[in-house]
């Protein structure tokens, strides 16, 4: 993955990377592909200055 | 460890940002003997701590000479006239080196200044110096293997925390009467709990970033660390509000932070969650948690429990975030130069590499619920209260992980507290507490509503009112 990404890593790092990531991925993993069709990012801006954030 | 004592003019290093300010506009000392007294504490200091990248002393006494000549003129640039700060050395400023605690900006000169300094220079401040940082603001512990590791100034052997590590240590020590910090996944309040300083995160999008070094443009912060919530609220005022030069800075009138300060407690609920910020503390923690929260309601909050949504996702999209957006701004860097990070740094950029697109953009996708989230489990509730990290400061030793396989769990858990604050982009104040038993301070956290700093600030004043732990002065050792 690293290596697409354009940066070339050894088999070592790649483990590591696969490690120290892992918890994050695992974390996130009940979210993944759940969200809603029309949500985007920009909501997050709108939550924050909407009356609900005062 | 000393109280603060009275204002003297004898160690004017010792009064607050509030204090020294109003003693240089009322002329009852003069901007030079402010700075001579910081640089005297600086030399006395700084062999022990580490917390400098460059001290300019004979630059800033003839800052504070022009200073006193203009004020003895009947001119003053604003109200922090003459006042003697050092701040990050993340924050850039034209004709500078500014390192970002990195080699590879060993000898960068910047060519601009960014916009939260330069509001504060025209408000009158002069520059001691620069302060030590981690790496390109990459790590939260104070570690720096290109520049050495800052020590804590209740006990060197312990850890500042990080990244704004100089920046905690020169103001627990006196040395600084603020400085200027970045807020990415902890980085004001992990050295503000482990040193015994008030800092304060902003909401993203309260204060300019335009000029300081990014880390993560969805997560950084700029915020200040300093000796009271007053000093915080006196520095947010002149540094809040929109800027043609980050058009993520939110337009719209910046409250007055000063004039709620004095407001009574009574009437405000301060929420204590459930569970996760007070699952596994340490017991010295856990007690001062219990005690603040009980000095919060003798000062007239209601205090409530709430049950707050998985904070351990948005830890972990906090993570996801960071990574890739530090992996982006550091790719080339990453090709051209691996050799000039330091093997930690280089693996936490490397991890950014391994995460796909789809991952990313669903992390903040989710952005917005999650946040909505949390305020619809807050409704009615001004601030939460908990702890910036479970533990006191670790020592060096203890937490120096380098680039072990073990690393990443190390960090996670010092700063499992304050991650899914960045990932929410609220505001947090981290406040003086109290004591562990083997005399390190410990720091609680206030999480106000989006763009709320000033209910936090109310209650910060209010506390320290009613306690001292922010009047106490750590000895050289």
């Amino acid at each position: 993955m690293a290596n697409v990404a354009g940066v070339p890593v050894t088999d070592d790092v790649a483990a590591r990377i696969a490690n120290s990531i892992g918890p994050a991925f695992d974390g996130f993993a009940p979210l993944a592909g759940t969200l809603p069709f029309d949500l985007e990012p920009a909501t997050f801006v709108a939550v924050q200055l909407g009356k609900d954030g005062k | 460890m000393n109280d603060q004592g009275p204002i003297t003019a004898t160690e004017p290093a010792l009064m607050s940002l509030a204090g020294v300010a109003k003693a240089i506009a009322d002329k009852r000392i003069s901007s030079r003997e402010a700075t001579q007294s910081c640089l005297n504490r600086i030399k006395q200091w700084e062999p022990g701590l580490n917390a400098f990248m460059a001290i300019e002393a004979d630059d800033a006494l003839k800052a504070a000479d022009a200073a006193d000549a203009m004020l003895a003129a009947g001119k003053t640039l604003g109200p922090l006239h003459g006042v003697p700060l050092a701040h990050k050395d993340m924050y850039y400023e034209a004709g500078k080196v500014v390192t970002c605690g990195s080699i590879i900006r060993r000898d960068w000169v910047a060519t601009t200044t960014s916009t939260a300094l330069q509001r504060l220079k025209d408000a009158g401040t002069i520059r001691t110096g620069s302060l030590h940082m981690a790496e390109f603001a990459y790590g939260p512990t104070g570690h720096n293997a290109h520049y050495g590791a800052v020590h804590n100034p209740w006990g060197f052997d312990h850890i500042t925390g990080g990244s704004s590590s100089g920046s905690g240590a020169a103001v627990a020590a006196r040395l600084t009467f603020a400085a200027l910090g970045s807020d990415t996944g902890g980085s004001i309040r992990m050295p503000a709990h482990f040193c015994g300083v008030t800092g304060l995160k902003t909401t993203v999008g309260r204060v300019s970033r335009a000029g300081a070094m990014p880390l993560s443009q969805s997560l950084d912060t700029v915020g200040p660390l300093a000796r009271t919530a007053e000093d915080c609220a006196l520095l947010l005022s002149l540094m809040a509000g929109a800027d043609a030069d980050d058009p993520t800075a939110i337009d719209g009138e910046v409250p007055d932070y000063m004039a709620a300060l004095n407001a009574p407690m009574t009437g405000l609920t301060i929420g204590v969650p459930k569970a996760f910020y007070v699952d596994d503390l340490d017991p010295d923690v856990a007690r001062v948690l219990e005690e603040t929260v009980a000095v919060l309601k003798q000062e007239g909050a209601r205090i409530v429990a709430v049950d707050l949504p998985d904070q351990r996702q948005l830890t972990a999209a906090c993570q996801l975030v960071l990574a890739v957006e530090a992996a982006a701004f550091h790719k080339a860097w990453m090709i051209e130069r691996p050799q000039d990070y330091s093997a930690q740094v280089l693996m936490r950029l490397q991890n950014g590499l391994a995460i796909p697109a789809i991952s990313y953009l669903e992390t903040m996708r989710w952005r917005g619920s999650a946040l909505a989230a949390h305020l619809a489990a807050t409704a009615g509730v001004d601030a939460v209260i908990a702890p910036v990290a479970p533990v006191p400061a670790p020592t060096i030793a203890d937490s120096d992980v380098g680039n072990k396989p073990g690393a990443e769990a190390v960090i996670q858990n010092l700063t499992r507290f304050t991650r899914p604050i960045n990932y929410l982009g609220l505001p947090s104040l981290a406040i003086p507490a109290g004591f562990a038993r083997n005399g390190l301070p410990i720091g609680l956290q206030l999480v106000g509503r989006p763009f709320d700093e000033a209910t936090l600030l109310r209650i910060g004043a209010g506390f320290q009112r009613a306690t001292d732990f922010h009047t106490k002065v750590p000895e050289l050792q």
